[in-house]
């Protein structure tokens, strides 16, 4: 490499680094307890426990559950539920009524239900009257810095300056590392001299995982305005030609569980999850939309949504992703570490911290740079050319 | 041979090649190998950088 196009990288290293530490710090520690999100999250509920049933105990019907929800709050409307995958556990969202959630989307509530039992574990407070809880804070400063897409679309721009310090830094890793064996740590020295050489090593042997976490989480960032563009459009689409209509009294509506159950035999490879109700926003006056997922970790995040009559019981119509969706939501399970048990989850925290210390290093670096004028500046990286590996001057990461 | 040369390419770069493609090999084999051996693989593969650190921090101690 010539000096002249070491010194366009190291400049791309620098300011690339410097525009996006401060954001990306915010981002690896506050993704640190996103990562135990769901041991976290159950550490802090304060729901009942699930009830201990045999195993291959049947899920309680859906009719159940809506009958339950609807009596607990007479008069009041179901709006969706959702059944989960991993715990025993359906969901069912209330709002007072449609006119309300209309004037107001925080008026939605909701009642945690035991799958197996029906038994009721916890009740809701209306949105806007329950606060953030931690890990919302969390995701919000780790997402969007609560401020929707255009937070979204900056951090993802973070994300993208970081993975341009990546690819830049690993080019000037080269001709520092001539001298060198690899892993070298010259602790012996000054301070600076060491933390470059922890800054080289910690970067180096990690950059295969940061460069995947940090391009899954530009891809994160791009896939939610993408997602709501897909529902903005063909989603809309299937739902349009019902606008409008009259939502048929219950006493007509046909059995939702009939309805899951039809959902799934339409998609026997995914996993039924949320059910938006005859007149819902989010849904159809007589249909029950039913969105199904993926099984697989490589498919969890690549969504169908179908529509079943609620009048009939019969199959309306089902909407597949946009291939430009399926390409995005494939690759996104990669920036969170949850599909490989506890032990990936601890790795993936550990490279979390080593990247905190690779950011912390390289701001230090900045900090105590001498300040040197431009020609001292090239003769240090002469000097780091030429020089033994003892001699290498500390200022060679100017 | 050219690869034990100070300085060369294939010197500098052997280590973090080696180290990339255990932290690719790893994040596959647990996202697509679904469980299992898979998993096993998988921790060990991306539990080396994290070694290749501890070994080079140790060995600086001792030096």
């Amino acid at each position: 490499m010539t000096r002249s196009s070491f010194r366009k990288w190291f400049w791309l290293h620098k300011w690339t680094s410097l525009v996006c530490t401060a954001f990306l710090l915010l981002i690896c520690v506050t993704g640190l307890p996103l990562v135990f999100r769901d041991e976290i999250g159950n550490l802090l509920d304060d729901s009942l426990p699930y009830a201990s049933v045999p195993a291959g105990t049947p899920v309680i019907s859906l009719d159940r559950i809506a009958g339950k929800a609807r009596e607990m709050y007479p008069g009041e409307q179901l709006m969706s539920t959702f059944t989960d995958d991993d715990e025993p556990k359906i969901v069912a969202f209330m709002v007072p009524s449609w006119q309300a959630l209309a004037a107001n989307r925080k008026s939605i509530h909701w009642i945690k239900f035991d799958a197996h039992t029906g038994d009721v574990l916890k009740h809701s407070e209306p949105f806007d009257a329950d606060g953030k809880s931690f890990l919302q804070w969390m995701l919000g400063l780790h997402r969007d810095l609560f401020a929707g897409l255009a937070g979204e679309l900056f951090l993802g721009t973070m994300a993208l300056l970081f993975v341009l310090a990546l690819v830049s830094g690993a080019v000037v890793y080269g001709p520092f590392m001539r001298k060198m064996d690899f892993g070298t740590v010259r602790a012996d020295r000054s301070p600076r001299l060491k933390w470059l050489d922890l800054h080289n090593l910690l970067g180096v042997v990690t950059i295969g995982w940061t460069l995947v976490v940090g391009t899954t989480g530009i891809i994160n960032e791009l896939s939610t305005p993408l997602f709501g563009l897909w529902q903005a459009t063909d989603v809309k689409a299937m739902l349009d030609p019902m606008r409008g209509k009259p939502i048929p009294a219950l006493v007509e509506q046909t059995s939702v569980q009939a309805a899951f159950e039809t959902a799934k035999g339409a998609l026997p490879d995914m996993e039924m999850q949320s059910i938006a109700f005859p007149g819902s926003p989010f849904g159809s006056p007589y249909h029950y939309l039913i969105w199904g997922k993926g099984k697989e970790p490589l498919t969890s995040r690549l969504f169908s949504p179908v529509l079943i009559d609620a009048r009939t019981g019969e199959l309306t119509s089902i909407v597949n992703m946009p291939w430009y969706l399926r390409a995005l939501e494939v690759s996104r399970p990669l920036h969170f570490g949850d599909y490989g048990g506890m032990p990936l989850k601890i790795i993936w925290a550990l490279l979390d911290l080593v990247t905190i210390a690779v950011l912390g290093s390289g701001l230090y670096l900045f900090l105590s740079r001498r300040s040197s004028s431009m020609p001292e500046q090239e003769a240090e990286l002469g000097a780091s050319y030429a020089a033994s590996p003892a001699r290498l001057p500390a200022g060679a990461a100017e | 041979m050219s690869a034990r040369v100070r300085g060369s390419f294939t010197q500098i770069w052997r280590w973090p090649t080696v180290l990339a493609l255990l932290i690719v090999f790893g994040l596959l084999s647990a996202l697509l190998g679904g469980g299992g051996p898979w998993w096993l693989l998988s921790w060990i593969a991306l539990s080396m950088p994290l070694a290749v650190i501890l070994i080079c921090i140790r060995r600086r101690r001792l030096a």
